[in-house]
Formats: C-alpha cells, sequence, structure tokens
C-alpha cells in the first residue's frame, strides 16, 4: 500500500521547507491552479473522501454544497482539536509534518475560494502549534502563502488559532464561537455554518486528516485514491490503536481493513495473549461497542454503521476481559460529564446523573431499578440534546447496557464488582 | 393570518414565528424557561418540547422543541402527548438536581417560574440520590443579591445583560454543571439596567435586594398600576406595598414605552418614600402640627399677601397639582411657573414646542428601529430606557453619532463621539447644518467630526436627533430642532425633559414666569411664596439667587414628599403623598399623558397636592372647582387616562415657537477659561436623591477633566484644586477623564448648586498646594 498521509512524517524533526519541497511536497499547487474550483470539488467528491473527524460525510459533497456564489469573505476551517479518547492520528500529521497540512490547507481553500483559513489546534499540541505557526511562516516567506500565492492569482491567509481547551471546541460551531472570541457553546445548526458560519459569513470545517487526502487527490486522480482502500473502503485511514494490546500506535492502513487485521496483526493482539477479547469501540469513545464476533468487520464507515456502530475517528480501544466494561463506561462518562459545555440541560445535567449511577454500581451500590433508569435517562439525553455531543456520549453506555447486561446484573446481585471488589465503597 | 393546531386548538401565527411565540400570544402556556420574547429562542432548557403528528400516517410522530420549531400552516402539535410529556418531565427532574428545596425561605418563592413549571410538568418525587452541588455567592452590591445555587443554568441573565442591556461585567464561566453566573469578582453590577435580572431570572438566583430588607411574600403585596417618576419617559411600574410601607417596584408592560424592562433607578429610586427624613406631618415655623392648623395658617397668609403671592408648580408634580397651583394663582392675581430656573424654563419650552412642531416623536418601541441618530448629551442618565432603546438600534446596526461634554456612557457604541465644551454645542450643530444643507461658510473649517456625522445622518433612512434639555440652552435646542428640520420628513426628534411631568409642566406655564417671579421675589414684591413638589434652593443655576432671595419673603409654604433644602427652610410645611399612595396624571416626553393609581395608603394621612391646593382655597372662599374640571378649563376635552391604559396624546393647542428672545438670562461671560458640565450619575434625581441603596452607589465628588487640558494646566489625577467663580467657591480633587471636553470641568450637581452655576457657566480654578 502507498503510504499518503504519512508519507512525510517525522515525528522528531519534522522536514522543513526546503526537505518537503525536495520530497515532493507543494507540487500539489500548481496542478490546482491549473484547475477550476468546481473541477478541484469534482474530484474530490468522485474521490469519495469521506470526513475523517468522525461524521464520514462527503468533503466533496460539503464542499460542492456550500456553493461557488457563497458571498465573500469565505472562510475555511481545519479542525485539528482531537480530544476524543482514544484517538490521537491528527497529533502525528501536526507535529510530524506541518508543511504537508499547510498545503491541504492551500489547495482546499483554493477549491472553496476561501481568502481566509483557520487552523483550529487543541490547546494541549501548543508546542505542534507553534511548530505549525514557524512552517506557516517559513511558506510565507517563500510566497507560498499571502497574496497572490505562488503567483497564482489567489490570496490566502492562516491563522492558528490555539484552544483555550475543551472538548467541546471540536464540535463545528462550538469551534466557530471560539474563533470568534466567544464562549464556545454550540451553536443553532439553522442557518447553516456553511452559509452563517465564522462572523456570519460562508464557513467550511473539515478534520485536518481529511484535508491531508485532498493533495495526492489531486495529483493522483480520483480512481488512484479509491483504489487505496479494500472491502469497499476508499483511500487510507490512520487508525489508533490503544488499551490492551501489545503495540499501541497510529497505523496508515487502506479503509475497510478488518478490525481483526488492525488487532492481532498491527497491534500485535492482546498484550497477554491468555486473555480473550471483550470487546472495543470502534472509532472512539462516543462510538458503540463491538464484540468479538466483529472482529471481521472492515473498518470503514458504512460497514461499521450496519455493525451498529460508528467509524467514528477509526480509533480503536480494546478490552480484554480483565477490564470491567462497567468501570469503561463509567471512566467514559465521567468525561463526556466533565466537558459538558452546559449549555443544554440533559447533557448538562444529564451526563453527571448517569455517572452518580454507574458509579453506585461500579462500586457495588447499585439497585435492581438503576438499569432501567439508566435507559429512560439515557433516551431523553440522546433525544433531546443541543448538539452532538450528549447522543455521542451516552453511546457506550448504551450499548453496553445490552451487550454487557450480565455485568451489570452480576455487580448489582453481588453488590460488588467482579474484576475487582476493592472499589467497593461504604454509602 | 395562517394556523396551526395545538391538541385540536387552532393558533393564529405571523410568518417567521415559532410554535412556542405563535402559542404564548394565543395564551396557550408551553412550558419554557430559556425563551423570553425580548431575547428570542435559544434552545438549551429543552422543557418546551411538544410533538408533531407527521402528515404522512407511515412515519413517527417527532418530539421537538416549540421554540426552535417554525410554525407551519397546518401543523398538528401536541402539548399533552406521551414522548413530550416525559421529556418535560426528565428536564424537571434534572433541573431540580442541584436547585435546593429552599422554597419556603426563597425570595421568588411564589412567584417563581420553576416552581411553577415544576408543579405543571415534572414528578413530584426525587429519584436522584447523590449530593447537590454548591456555589459560593457573590457581593453584586447593594440592588441585587445572589444565590448561585439555585440557578438552573438558562442564560436569561447573561443574554439580558451581556445581549440586550449591552453590560460587560457579568457572564457566564465555567462549565458542565458548574456554569456559574456571575461576576469575575465580587463588586456591584455595573449596567444601569442591572434590577431587571430580578425579574428576567426564572428562579431565586438573582433577587431585589432592597425589597429582601424589608421582605412581603408577593400574594401580600397591594398593587395597582403607576407610572414612574424618576424621568420623562414615563415608564409603566407596578409598586408593591404591604402594611403601609412600600416594599418594592418592578416593571409593568407598555407596547410602546417599557416592554419588559425598567431602569435601576426605577426599580430603586423608591425608597424615598421610607427615607427616615421623609416629612409625614405638616409643621408650622418649625413646630409640628396638625393639617388643619398648618392649612389654616397657610390660607391666613395667602389672604394677606392677596395678588403678592407666587406660585411654583413643579417638573415633578402631576398635572392635577400644577393646574390647581395655577388656577389658585390666577384667581389671586399672582405669578406662577413650574420652574425654578428661568433657562431651564426656556429650554424645556422651546423643546415642547419643538416636538410640538416636528410632530414626530418616537416611542421607545419604535426608537429601537431607527438606523441612525445624534445624540448632544448623556442620555444614560437623564433618560435610561431611551438609552437602553437604542442599544437596540445600534444592534440592528443603527449609526449612532455624538456629541458630549461630559461623561456619556452611551457613546461607547457611538461609531462618532466627540467631546464638546457645553457653550460650544451650539457652533457645532450650526456647522452641521450647513454641512447638511451644503451651505457651508468658507470660513468654516469643517472637521472630520462634522463631515461623518453629517455622511452618517445624511444616509439614514430615519434619522434621530436627541437632545437632553438640563444640558442644553434653548439655542442649543433650537439648533438641533433646525438640523432635524433639513431632513423633513423622516427625522425624528426627541428632547429628555427635566422630570417626569415637564411636558406638562411646559404646557401650563408662559415663556418668561420664572424670571419674573424671581425678580418679583428679589424685589421684595413677593409676601407669600407657594412652591409644590419642587426644589428651587437646589437649582445649579438659581439656586443661589432663591436662597438669598428668600430673605425677602415673608412665608415659604411647601408641599413636598420629600426633606429637599426648600422644604427645609419652610415657614409652612405641608407633606404630600409621594406617588405610590395617590392618583394623578403625568405627561412623558412625548406628550403622552398617563394616569397612576393610588397603590397603599400610609398610616399618616397624607393628601395629594392637588387636595391641599383645593381645600386651601375653600379656606380662601374663592371655591376652586376639584382638579378634574380645572384640568378641563386648561386642556378642553382632555379627559384624565385611566390607569393600566396606554395614555393618551394631551391635546393642547401648541406652544408658541421662538427663537431668541426666550434667552431672558444675561448671556454667558465671554472669556476664554475654563467652563462648567454637568456630570451625573443613575441616582442623580431629586427622588432617587433619597434613595440609600442608590446613593451608596454614588461616585466621589470630584473635577473631571480631560487629560489635554489638565497637562496644560499641571494637573495630575488627585490634584487638589479650588473651583470659584465670583461668589462662591469649593475645594475639591481632580480625576482625569477622557470623556470631558477640553477646558471643560464636569462637577457633580451638588458642587454647581454650592457654586450657584450651572452648565455651561465660567468657573476659574486655582491649584492648591
Amino acid at each position: 500500500m502507498e503510504a499518503i498521509l504519512t508519507r512525510h512524517l517525522d515525528q522528531d524533526n519534522p522536514q522543513n521547507l526546503a526537505a518537503y519541497q525536495a520530497t515532493g511536497g507543494y507540487r500539489s499547487l500548481n496542478t490546482a491552479f491549473d484547475l477550476k474550483p468546481e473541477k478541484i470539488i469534482e474530484t474530490v467528491e468522485a474521490a469519495n473522501l469521506r470526513g475523517r473527524g468522525g461524521a464520514g460525510f462527503s468533503c466533496g459533497m460539503k464542499w460542492r454544497l456550500r456553493g461557488a456564489d457563497a458571498p465573500s469573505p469565505r472562510y475555511l476551517v481545519c479542525n485539528l482539536d482531537e480530544s476524543e479518547p482514544g484517538t490521537f492520528k491528527d497529533r502525528y500529521l501536526l507535529y510530524g509534518a506541518p508543511h504537508a497540512i499547510i498545503e491541504s490547507v492551500i489547495v482546499s481553500a483554493f477549491a472553496l475560494q476561501a481568502e481566509r483559513a483557520f487552523i483550529f489546534v487543541r490547546g494541549e499540541y501548543a508546542k505542534g502549534g507553534h511548530r505549525l505557526i514557524q512552517a506557516i511562516r517559513e511558506a510565507e516567506t517563500a510566497g507560498l502563502l499571502g497574496r497572490n500565492l505562488g503567483g497564482s492569482g489567489f490570496d490566502l491567509h492562516i491563522d492558528v488559532h490555539l484552544s483555550g481547551g475543551r472538548y467541546i471546541c471540536g464540535e463545528e460551531t462550538a469551534q466557530i464561537n471560539a474563533i470568534e472570541g466567544k464562549r464556545p457553546n454550540p451553536r443553532p445548526k439553522i442557518p447553516r455554518p456553511s452559509t452563517h458560519g465564522l462572523w456570519g459569513q460562508p464557513t467550511t470545517t473539515n478534520n485536518v486528516e481529511t484535508l491531508v487526502n485532498v493533495p495526492h487527490i489531486l495529483m493522483n486522480g480520483a480512481e488512484w485514491f479509491r483504489r487505496l482502500g479494500i472491502n469497499g473502503g476508499c483511500g487510507t485511514k490512520l487508525f489508533c490503536i490503544s488499551g490492551k494490546v501489545k503495540h499501541p500506535g497510529v497505523f496508515e492502513l487502506p479503509c475497510g481493513t478488518p478490525a481483526r487485521e488492525l488487532i492481532y496483526k498491527h497491534a500485535g493482539g492482546l498484550d497477554n495473549d491468555e486473555r480473550t477479547l471483550l470487546g472495543f469501540l470502534p472509532g472512539g469513545a462516543s462510538t458503540p461497542f463491538l464484540l468479538p464476533q466483529h472482529l471481521d468487520v472492515p473498518m470503514d464507515f458504512d460497514p461499521v454503521a450496519e455493525a451498529g456502530s460508528r467509524l467514528g475517528t477509526g480509533s480503536l480501544i480494546i478490552l480484554d476481559d480483565t477490564t470491567c466494561p462497567i468501570e469503561t463506561v463509567l471512566n467514559l462518562t465521567r468525561f463526556f460529564a466533565r466537558e459538558s459545555c452546559g449549555f443544554c440541560t440533559p447533557c448538562r445535567d444529564g451526563l453527571p446523573y448517569l455517572v452518580q449511577i454507574l458509579n453506585a454500581i461500579a462500586t457495588g451500590n447499585g439497585s435492581a431499578d438503576d438499569l432501567a433508569l439508566l435507559d429512560e435517562l439515557c433516551s431523553t439525553i440522546a433525544t433531546q440534546s443541543f448538539c452532538a455531543f450528549a447522543p455521542g456520549a451516552v453511546m457506550p453506555l448504551v450499548s453496553s447496557l445490552k451487550d454487557f447486561h450480565e455485568h451489570y446484573e452480576q455487580h448489582i446481585i453481588t453488590q460488588r464488582c467482579p474484576f475487582d471488589a476493592s472499589r467497593k465503597e461504604a454509602v | 393570518m395562517d394556523t396551526f393546531l395545538i391538541d385540536g386548538q387552532s393558533v393564529t401565527f405571523e410568518p417567521g414565528e415559532n410554535i412556542l411565540q405563535a402559542a404564548l400570544e394565543a395564551d396557550i402556556q408551553i412550558p419554557h424557561f430559556c425563551y423570553h420574547a425580548a431575547l428570542g429562542s435559544l434552545g438549551a432548557c429543552r422543557l418546551c418540547a411538544v410533538e408533531i403528528n407527521p402528515k404522512d400516517s407511515d412515519k413517527n410522530a417527532r418530539v421537538v422543541m416549540a421554540c426552535l420549531e417554525p410554525a407551519q400552516k397546518g401543523l398538528e402539535v401536541s402539548l399533552s402527548a406521551a414522548a413530550a410529556q416525559q421529556v418535560r418531565r426528565h428536564v424537571i427532574e434534572l433541573l431540580m438536581i442541584n436547585h435546593p428545596h429552599d422554597c419556603p425561605i426563597c425570595d421568588e418563592g411564589g412567584e417563581c417560574h420553576l416552581q411553577e413549571m415544576t408543579v405543571a410538568c415534572g414528578p413530584s418525587y426525587r429519584r436522584y440520590r447523590g449530593n447537590k452541588r454548591t456555589f459560593p455567592n457573590q457581593d453584586l452590591g447593594p440592588l441585587i443579591h445572589h444565590e448561585m445555587n439555585r440557578c438552573i443554568t438558562c442564560y436569561r441573565c447573561t443574554r439580558f445583560y451581556q445581549d440586550y442591556a449591552l453590560g460587560n461585567d457579568l457572564g457566564a464561566m465555567r462549565l458542565r454543571n458548574e456554569v456559574y453566573f456571575g461576576r469575575f469578582q465580587d463588586g456591584p453590577l455595573e449596567n444601569p439596567f442591572a434590577g431587571n435580572l430580578v425579574e428576567i431570572c426564572p428562579t431565586g438566583v438573582f433577587t431585589d435586594a432592597v425589597f429582601r430588607q424589608h421582605f412581603a411574600r408577593t400574594w401580600d403585596l397591594k398593587t395597582a398600576p403607576s407610572i414612574c417618576p424618576h424621568c420623562s419617559v414615563g415608564c409603566n411600574t407596578l409598586p408593591g406595598a404591604r402594611d403601609g410601607t412600600l416594599r418594592r417596584v418592578r416593571n409593568r408592560a407598555h407596547q410602546e414605552l417599557n416592554r419588559w424592562f425598567i431602569c435601576d433607578r426605577g426599580r430603586y429610586g423608591h425608597q424615598y418614600s421610607e427615607h427616615n427624613t421623609r416629612p409625614l406631618s405638616p409643621r408650622v415655623s418649625g413646630i409640628n402640627t396638625d393639617y388643619r392648623s398648618a392649612l389654616a395658617a397657610a390660607a391666613r397668609k395667602i389672604q394677606a399677601a392677596a395678588e403678592r403671592t407666587g406660585g411654583i408648580g413643579s417638573v415633578r408634580e402631576d398635572l392635577e397639582g400644577n393646574v390647581m397651583l395655577r388656577s389658585l394663582l390666577n384667581d389671586l392675581k399672582g405669578i406662577f411657573t413650574a420652574f425654578n430656573d428661568p433657562e431651564l424654563e426656556a429650554a424645556t419650552l422651546t423643546a415642547v414646542s419643538r416636538m410640538q412642531e416636528l410632530d414626530n416623536t418616537p416611542h421607545l418601541a419604535a426608537l429601537e428601529q431607527i438606523d441612525a441618530a445624534l445624540i448632544t448629551g448623556d442620555l444614560t442618565v437623564h433618560a435610561p430606557m431611551i438609552d437602553l432603546a437604542l442599544r437596540q438600534a445600534w444592534r440592528n446596526g443603527a449609526k449612532l453619532a455624538m456629541l458630549h461634554s461630559s461623561v456619556a456612557p452611551l457613546t461607547q457604541f457611538a461609531s462618532t463621539a466627540a467631546t464638546v465644551a457645553p457653550r460650544e454645542i451650539h457652533d457645532m450643530l450650526t456647522q452641521l447644518y450647513r454641512q447638511i444643507s451644503r451651505q457651508p461658510e468658507t470660513n468654516d473649517a469643517v472637521t472630520q467630526t462634522i463631515k461623518t456625522i453629517a455622511a452618517t445622518l445624511s444616509q439614514a433612512r430615519q434619522p434621530l436627533m436627541a437632545g437632553v434639555v438640563e444640558t442644553s440652552t434653548a439655542q442649543d435646542i433650537i439648533a438641533l430642532a433646525e438640523l432635524a428640520k433639513a431632513f423633513e420628513p423622516a427625522a425624528q426628534l426627541i428632547y429628555v425633559l427635566p422630570g417626569p411631568n415637564a411636558y406638562g409642566a411646559a404646557l401650563l406655564s408662559a415663556a418668561g414666569d420664572t424670571v419674573s417671579l424671581l425678580k418679583a421675589v428679589e424685589r421684595g414684591e413677593v409676601q407669600t411664596l407657594i412652591v409644590a413638589g419642587s426644589d428651587p434652593f437646589s437649582e445649579p443655576r438659581s439656586g443661589a439667587r432663591w436662597r438669598v432671595a428668600r430673605q425677602k419673603i415673608n412665608t415659604l409654604i411647601v408641599l413636598d414628599c420629600i426633606a429637599t433644602a426648600t422644604a427645609e427652610a419652610a415657614d409652612i410645611l405641608i407633606p404630600v403623598a409621594a406617588w405610590p399612595e395617590r392618583s394623578g396624571t403625568f405627561v412623558n416626553y412625548e406628550g403622552r399623558a398617563q394616569g397612576f393609581s393610588t397603590v397603599f395608603h400610609r398610616p399618616e394621612y397624607l393628601p395629594s397636592t392637588a387636595d391641599i391646593i383645593s381645600e386651601i382655597s375653600r379656606l380662601l372662599e374663592n371655591q376652586l372647582c376639584d382638579a378634574a374640571s380645572m384640568l378641563q378649563d386648561s386642556f378642553p376635552g382632555f379627559q384624565a387616562p385611566t390607569p393600566g391604559t396606554p395614555g393618551v396624546q394631551i391635546s393642547a393647542q401648541h406652544l408658541p415657537i421662538r427663537n431668541n428672545e426666550l434667552m431672558q438670562t444675561e448671556p454667558y461671560s465671554s472669556d476664554n477659561g475654563w467652563q462648567a458640565a454637568l456630570t451625573s450619575w443613575l441616582g442623580d434625581e431629586p427622588l432617587a436623591g433619597f434613595s440609600p441603596a442608590l446613593t451608596e452607589l454614588a461616585p466621589p465628588d470630584t473635577a473631571l477633566i480631560n487629560p489635554e487640558s489638565a497637562a496644560r494646566a499641571s494637573l495630575k489625577s488627585g490634584s487638589s484644586v479650588r473651583l470659584w467663580n465670583s461668589v462662591y467657591s469649593v475645594e475639591t480633587c481632580v480625576q482625569i477623564n477622557p470623556s470631558v471636553a477640553n477646558e471643560t470641568i464636569a462637577i457633580p450637581r451638588s458642587m454647581l448648586v454650592r457654586l450657584g452655576i450651572g452648565h455651561g457657566d465660567s468657573l476659574n480654578l486655582e491649584q492648591l498646594v
């Protein structure tokens, strides 16, 4: 397989401009500038490049739907606010290949005819953010950014916005508020950010990994890109594997690679060979569990959805049979309760309620009615919250109520955690 | 109009309305928290869940938020559907997780929206077994009490405070279920509309700290429709009293004036009526007596003086009181005026005559729609709710241009603002007029400011000219009116008048009577002076003259409800009812007459001004009819508007349009030294000055000077100076403030009074070592 996303990656000494150009960097600019913006969008759509930030929406379609006649100024936001537990792929791109990000933003902004782009970087990635700023300065000095960049007649200014640091800032509209200097609460989705985004202007937000594919698609064509995938997937994907495996890490592999291959071949299998797989989260913390019977599901958007979960960010979190799934769900729910922006009631007050119940169960204080109560609360939280945060937050919990029902019952009946009796708390 | 159905009931809606708006207008109560008519939809609380039946029977019904779902023709909405009820019950359950069960001791109890919603939607019992979250509270100053544990995070407070009132010292901090609504650190809220938090908060986080000191349950309060007496806007209020004392004032919606909000002076100024210096017993020659004796004494003195009686009505006295006093003086053939100061009389009469002439003075709701304005002076203090309406216009994109001599908080929203010394405003306005009518004189050095303002106004669909009478001369007022006329018929004109009934007082006044009366008093031609609801001794420019002339008066009779300097000096002091204790009529800046009701009676007998004058007249045996008939005489066809109704435009003959001859007093001295400017703050108003909660917030008395002028005079912040004019002097210290015009010393009213000078008068400064 041809590595495209990780081609220029060097975590310790990322390439400077000269080295990046010497190894083929920035060549897509000339390809792009020779094309009409609509043609680029058409190619990206034909390549079936789907959003790598979690939703999996067609990138080309998103660009096309914004419309070529969107009023100026138009903005492009590159979302590098990677905060999903278990997800650490964008960090590799940021630290390892800042110029690849800049090149992608330039050609994407050209396709969208956006005169200003923002790269929203997770606050904890400050060092990477500074590397990126340095690279932008290099590119500006070389005339690859700014007015009439590369002699194309196209103007682009890139700003790096280092996040104040909250999970919710990764949500598209909350991120727009954050860039505007406001409290990062999500905004209503109508009117859409594509027409009324930053400062009320047309704004397109894409995950950084999504954008980094674009130069390669332009240079090699849509068909080439589609063929990079297997089992119906298109292109390659950065998979993160963490949890109870021998070699956790980031792996660039074809879209559609089965979970079994990811876990047992690339990540080296479970870290203790005597253990068996209990289950895994396929796409980061806010996706439903998959079980051992799903190991042969191709890790691509549609097959994972058919299996009842979401590919999300393609970040697998592996649980073996020594891991208490209730403790895991409690841990995740606690994270989401902590990261709720506090805007809408179901999320703000519902998630801590779930934490309270889960904690009671996990520490041997659960009651017989708790499972029904969890189910009841999740039904409102998942459907009546303002943004997509809370529905995602309860996904592992909702699926665990079904997949690990026996574990829950065991905790409640025995009034202790079967994995670790020391967790028992006095009421 | 199109309709949709809520549980089978037909509801009409305007295009663009959502289901919740349309339902509330049709008086169908869909439970809600974060939606507010003034603030619109937010979608945060998730309480207004309703079910929408699908058009196709094969689709499922969906639960949506009524505040976010556009009303559509033929939509079938169900409030009672089980799925919608379950969402509402869950939302209440979640909100009550952390809400303290302190209703029995909570100030909001009985008028708590959360209480009502919980009873309407919620589970009666608690399932949550965990601990409640607790917050520390903040000291937000003397007006508002903070109790954050009660918060249900509906964001109404910050949306009102930041988005609507454009304040910046209250915000949402932190996240998750720990969102904290407060200030960065303890301290009084700075926005002049902060008191509305008390009403906009759906539960007891922000409560009225003044009411709290002397609390009563809402169901025990006596209320009746009233009108705010603290400025000329005439906001509608609902005072609440119990056991013969006034406890609080709340907003009462008027569709064209104050719809949801009032200013902090209107809400907290009422403490004057409970002030411990308030005169409650008649006093003759310093000795407390009863009304019968006091009125008999007053009648004797008036009878003895006959035509050598003078009368001063007031801009804060109701129409009835003023008209009765004027009628009495007419009968006696003495001089009546409703003003204390000749210049203020000239300015007010000019302003009213010009508003009558242009006949395009907008109400507050219309003000929010203007697209450009030229404002001279400080609206924030002199008419806070006009300021709030213009903040809405600014939010809608209106361009505000401001000319001001001293501090004017609205300048932070001005597209163009210039500091202009008081005596140069007229020249600025004249230059603007020439620029707009394209006849600049060749020797006019037209500044960029003038060009910008002229362009702003010329490009506007509906430019507004707004001036403040108290800090304008009659000439300034004429100049602003001429500017408005240059834009006729589009232009709108507002003058903020110097009192709640200044418009009515002007209609009852003849130009020049104030100076005639003052001079007559100075010449010893007035033996008995009746002052009703006025304080001539505390008038900045003429107060000193009145105080001296008082020696020539045999008997000073004062009718008032506050202990003014004039009342303190009265030979016969007759206390009258405060506004919530009587009924009457005020005419606001638009000429809108509005009635107010008696809310309650104090234990003491306290008649109204009109009643007292009627009684004196009976004792004098020259029977005046009742106030209603006297009003009929002055304003043919006038029917006093019923309290609680929107009021009526007062039908009166237009005051004569006068030009320069209105200036009766000596012109300003022509030296080029310092000019005095009035700098005010929210509590700077005769009644509110007796409200301890407001006066606690008064800024220190200093002399404000701008950095350049201070540097030229080698003054620094904190420099001790003596300010003096020909007769009086005061010592104070300097504070540097860039909002003050060049060569101008901005000082508070009290200092102007002590110096015996007015806004724009000359002043000398001497640095003390």
